[in-house]
């Protein structure tokens, strides 16, 4: 083998160097730590973009946590809507709604007009697949004049202000939609944040927007990283890599200090759902019995390590008007005996504590007398056998709050008859009673008492035994201030946080 | 040959532009789950993604229209992102290579550590001293990448903070990820050299070389390059495997690599770019294996051609030891103590309990022992890993005795990403309870098929195979006689070697809802249910290694006998010397040959010569130094089949630079 000469190696070498560091993925953003105008902050986020950070999807909630986008209304920490880049709103009629908007310039310079914000949510109304806010509702906008936008619904929609808060119906300029067939969130939004730089699925940089209507934000700017594994992103924050991870796993909680940790109560439920329709839970009598069986408690302590609270009910206790008008379930049935009944439980694992809460729900069924079998998949090959009804149970986490704002839609999608992910494959006539008598009120507090009656009442069937409330940790760096910690994921940077 | 290949990779695209019609899973359904995990899959959903992505013209009009667009160098829009596909993959190729290089480089490095030894006694023909060892690298070699990538992640670069735990910005972020991933394969191809070196090193050229004085350093560097061709095959699978396969380590250490990518892929069915990341795959593994072949040819092409080498054997068979004793009633102590515990029962409030008398091995993050798990899941782990193995180990070697054939598909399968093969085999063979050990198998006999092919191809172009050809031999008879007996004993070291991975790779694909669920004790799942908890209660992972680095190392050193403690088998006459032994050694195998021919004339090149040498150098070639500068003229005797033996080198290097 003859090997090249000394020089020529080295010549080669000089060469192969530039190749190399496009092999290397770029930094996302220049520190510029400890300037007089704020220094910029680093955060170690979950789920990286999946379409692009379009709008419509699932990175739309990325953008919000992040402070670019904004919607007409968002919602307090009480569930209510409250104002937003809309200064009020009125109901004209059962179907239109008058929304008057407050002064604010989008990033790119331009104002926000009724006509740019009827033109956004015209949009949205119009993408493919709609945005999940609006499924099943037919929406348009139009101008008012005197800075208003009417929205009107097909429909009667009693919660439209809630509806407008979901990060899927963000207000962009006319420049975010250039492009016929994606929508692009770059220097267009709204918020004290700009997106100015995105790399691949890897990392963004964010400016600090100096015109945003609610004051300068303090930080600079924002260097986002996206990192999928839980202990990656705990490490990030432990080496000082990252001032903020989201989403620091259980399992990673205790090596980090005590007050890095941030616990909030999430509006996300852990339950079992017990198949109403076919098997061994067919049988009320039964479902009572697994109820019973189940001692929700050394769930919270043994898996969630005290980052749970025991289940209460459908709505956990982030939803902090639910526990003071929860009404007691009513008509259940007596617990029957298991009697080496033989049942499947069905989880996922892209939650890890999933399958752990699985296997103590199997010796704590067993040691009341049933059989039990375990299947543990990946999400999505779990999904359509779960909606099928081929499990007699299932363990699932799910966010009660759904990108709706309203607390009523889950109980809709999840145990009506027609509900579209009735995984317990309920179907009672009081519970879609109830359900329907909820969906029709208007006013927020009666809804939650109605909604909290419906819940009651598919308590009362046991077709759901609430298992846990998840509190969400945040590994927030020591002298970072101001991180928003919100029970509904929707927000996390904001004007006031800084480092 | 060029055709079976385009065959194949044809085949494969087609298979995985077919995989959601194959599986009967929706890609509407997974592509939406990929998207928004949390959205709900109303029928209108899935219809409006469907129309989105024109799934409704079908598979075959998606294929065509991809491989249209391919042929333009456009390798279509991601179906989840709406992204071009070219320029992700080609960024994610480039990452995974240089991650790749970085794990070859500390791969080197290992494995010249692991045979460093051999080299150095071999250099100094002082190799029949060596105590049979590599315990070491059998135990390095079964170490899953997740469990180093954890454990160097979370020491030397959290608690130290020597190194950066995570991200890919330069090359000191390169150092970790690599030692992970290069540590184990690095000892694997150890210890297949360390298993050809003795061979090499009792060839009548280095005896030869030795009797005339080249050095040992020389002497080494030949043997090194006389046994290397073997293994190149195997290197290029690595090569494929580890750019296509660091999921584990691209995960713990956030490298935006390749496997990532396509894992994802292939759970969302995303096939544009599940289709790009696997031709980019399988092209990477022709030029690999292309490589791979131009440089054995390089090393020993003209012997190979000439037919002139001569055999690859280990002048004896390795010194059998009790150290599988050892092992093997460690394991099964530990395993009978796990027994008599139970497995199943969990207490919640006895949680990541370090260990002590009361639980030995500590507790799990469900309060469960540790030891009782290990115990249990001993024997489906073991039974399912030792049936795969047995299975790629026959299905390997008998199209590895078809390397025009198995050359390409070798090629092929091992480009496949895991989860990739395992989701194919999913779809052809449906998900019953064999299919995670089917689609294991699919894949496990590649390595063992390469290796196959590479030492046959040197065993046939041995003298003695010539002169057993020439004698009239029917190539059965070779095949039965003299092939299989030369190539198997490696081959099947290297399927032990591999045993404890195939353990890990059955566990791998639980995610899929095949192959063991919980709460069942298979060890591949307790490394991977614990390995969150690496950090905080490392006992729950090391307790299950350990299991399969113990398993790995029984194997190892099982593969090359046992000694009964009490029997002294261990014949006395062999101190005599290496020299006097090699031939009885020859001899005895000639014996064991009658059926083919009468006397040891069968093999007048190959034992002959070693005869002749061995006789000339009297054994000990370290003694014979003075013997050296006499040069050619040396003894009369042995000086033509010194000449003979010389040329049959592969290096004949040796010759010219000492003259």
């Amino acid at each position: 083998m003859r090997s090249l000469p000394r020089r020529r190696r080295f010549v080669v070498g000089l060469l192969l160097a530039p190749l190399l560091t496009g092999c290397f993925a770029s930094d996302g953003g220049n520190e510029s730590a400890g300037s007089p105008d704020g220094s910029r902050l680093r955060v170690a986020l979950a789920f990286p973009p999946a379409e692009n950070f379009s709008p419509y999807g699932a990175d739309a909630t990325l953008l919000s946590r992040l402070g670019v986008t904004e919607g007409l209304t968002r919602l307090d920490a009480n569930g209510a809507a409250v104002p937003a880049l809309a200064e009020s709103w009125s109901r004209e009629n059962d179907r239109s709604w008058l929304f008057t908007l407050r002064d604010a310039a989008f990033q790119d310079g331009t104002e926000v007009t009724p006509k740019a914000v009827a033109a956004s949510l015209t949009r949205a109304a119009n993408a493919e697949p709609v945005t999940a806010a609006l499924s099943g509702v037919e929406l348009t906008a139009e101008p008012a004049g005197d800075g208003r936008v009417r929205v009107t619904t097909a429909d009667p929609d009693p919660v439209l202000p809630l509806r407008l808060s979901s990060p899927g119906l963000v207000v962009l300029s006319d420049k975010a939609y250039a492009k016929k067939d994606a929508v692009s969130p770059v220097g267009t939004a709204t918020g004290p944040f700009e997106l100015t730089k995105v790399t691949g699925t890897t990392a963004a940089t964010l400016d600090r927007f100096d015109d945003y209507w609610g004051g300068r934000a303090q930080a600079s700017g924002v260097d986002a990283k996206f990192i999928a594994d839980g202990t990656a992103r705990t490490n990030a924050l432990r080496t000082g890599e990252a001032d903020i991870a989201e989403a620091v796993p259980v399992s990673q909680a205790a090596s980090l200090d005590e007050a890095t940790r941030r616990e909030t109560a999430t509006t996300r439920t852990t339950s079992l759902l017990l198949n109403t329709k076919s098997g061994a839970f067919k049988n009320p009598r039964v479902r009572a019995a697994a109820r019973e069986a189940i001692d929700t408690s050394a769930l919270a302590k043994g898996v969630y390590e005290g980052y749970a609270d025991p289940g209460v009910g459908i709505y956990g206790p982030a939803l902090t008007w639910a526990a003071d008008k929860r009404v007691e379930p009513t008509g259940r049935a007596e617990a029957g005996v298991a009697d080496g009944t033989s049942v499947t439980v069905a989880t996922y694992d892209n939650r890890p504590e999933l399958p752990e809460v699985a296997q103590v729900l199997k010796q704590q069924l067993e040691k009341a007398g049933f059989k039990v079998k375990l299947e543990v998949r990946e999400y999505s090959r779990l999904e359509s056998d779960a909606l099928a009804g081929k499990f007699d149970a299932l363990v699932s986490a799910r966010n009660t709050m759904l990108d709706t704002g309203d607390p009523v839609s889950i109980l809709a999608s999840d145990y009506t008859c027609d509900g579209s992910y009735n995984l317990a494959q309920l179907c009672d006539k009081d519970v879609d009673k109830d359900v329907s008598r909820a969906e029709s009120v208007a006013d927020t507090a009666k809804r939650q008492d109605a909604a909290m009656t419906a819940e009651a009442a598919i308590l009362g069937t046991d077709a759901v035994v609430p298992l846990v409330h998840q509190r969400i940790i945040t590994g927030v760096g020591a002298e970072v201030r101001g991180v928003l910690l919100d029970p509904y994921e929707r927000s996390l940077v904001g004007v006031g946080t800084r480092r | 040959m060029v055709l079976w290949r385009a065959a194949l990779v044809a085949a494969l695209l087609c298979g995985v532009g077919l995989l959601p019609w194959l599986s009967r899973t929706d890609p509407a359904l997974t592509v939406l789950k990929a998207r928004s995990a949390e959205r709900t899959p109303t029928p209108e959903v899935l219809a409006a993604i469907r129309s989105q992505l024109g799934l409704d013209a079908g598979p075959l009009k998606l294929l065509g229209d991809w491989l249209g667009g391919l042929s333009a160098g456009d390798a279509g829009r991601s179906w989840i992102s709406g992204a071009e596909v070219t320029p992700s993959v080609v960024q994610a190729l480039g990452v995974s290579l240089l991650l790749m290089s970085g794990a070859l480089f500390v791969a080197m490095v290992t494995a010249g550590a692991v045979c460093a030894r051999s080299l150095w006694l071999g250099s100094g023909r002082r190799l029949d001293d060596r105590r049979s060892a590599g315990t070491g690298s059998a135990l390095l070699s079964t170490l899953p990448d997740f469990l180093t990538a954890s454990v160097l992640a979370a020491v030397v670069g959290v608690q130290l903070g020597w190194l950066p735990a995570l991200g890919w910005y330069g090359p000191q972020w390169m150092v970790l990820p690599a030692l992970s991933l290069g540590l184990p394969a690095g000892a694997l191809l150890g210890r297949m050299l360390d298993d050809l070196l003795p061979g090499a090193f009792a060839e009548p050229w280095a005896l030869a070389a030795a009797a005339r004085g080249v050095p040992g350093r020389s002497i080494a560097r030949q043997a090194l390059r006389r046994c290397v061709p073997g293994l190149l095959p195997n290197l290029g699978l690595f090569v494929v495997g580890l750019t296509g396969g660091a999921v584990a380590v691209e995960q713990i250490f956030d490298i935006p690599g390749l496997g990532r990518l396509t894992l994802q892929a292939a759970v969302a069915q995303d096939l544009p770019v599940l289709q790009a990341g696997t031709l980019a795959l399988v092209l990477l593994a022709a030029v690999a294996g292309g490589l791979a072949r131009l440089a054995a040819r390089i090393l020993i092409g003209p012997a190979l051609r000439d037919g002139a080498l001569s055999s690859l054997h280990r002048p004896a068979p390795p010194r059998p030891t009790t150290l599988p004793l050892l092992y093997g009633g460690l394991l099964l102590g530990v395993i009978a103590l796990g027994l008599a515990r139970n497995p199943l029962e969990l207490d919640t409030t006895d949680r990541l309990q370090s260990p002590s008398w009361a639980h030995p091995f500590g507790t799990d993050a469900l309060g469960r022992d540790v030891l009782a798990r290990v115990g249990h899941g001993a024997l489906s782990t073991l039974a399912l890993a030792v049936a795969v193995s047995a299975a790629a180990l026959l299905v390997g070697v008998l199209l590895g005795l078809l390397p025009r054939f198995s050359g390409p598909l070798v090629d092929t399968v091992n480009a496949v990403p895991p989860v990739l093969a395992a989701l194919l085999v999913t779809g052809i063979a449906g998900s019953g309870p064999a299919t995670p050990a089917l689609a294991v198998t699919a894949v496990a006999w590649a390595p063992l098929a390469a290796h196959t092919s590479a030492l046959l191809q040197q065993e046939r172009a041995t003298t003695h195979l010539t002169a057993t050809r020439a004698l009239g031999a029917s190539p059965f008879q070779l095949l039965r006689l003299e092939l299989l007996p030369a190539v198997l004993p490696p081959v099947v070291r290297h399927a032990l070697l591999r045993l404890p991975g195939v353990a890990l790779a059955l566990a791998a694909l639980g995610f899929l809802g095949l192959g063991a669920q919980p709460p069942s004790p298979e060890w591949g799942l307790l490394l991977s249910e614990n390995q969150p908890y690496a950090e905080r209660a490392p006992w729950a992972v090391l307790a299950p290694a350990a299991a399969l680095a113990l398993l790995g190392a029984v194997a190892v050193t099982g593969g090359r006998g046992v000694r009964w403690p009490g029997v002294r088998r261990v014949r006395e006459w062999r101190r005599g010397g290496s020299g006097a032994e090699t031939v009885t050694e020859r001899g005895a195998r000639a014996g064991e040959r009658e059926s083919m021919a009468e006397d040891s004339a069968v093999h007048p090149v190959g034992d002959g010569t070693e005869e002749a040498v061995a006789v000339g150098s009297a054994g000990d070639a370290s003694k014979v130094g003075p013997a050296g500068p006499a040069g050619p003229a040396g003894p009369a005797g042995p000086a033509g089949p010194v000449g003979s033996a010389v040329s049959a080198d592969p290096a004949g290097s040796v010759r010219r630079r000492d003259a």
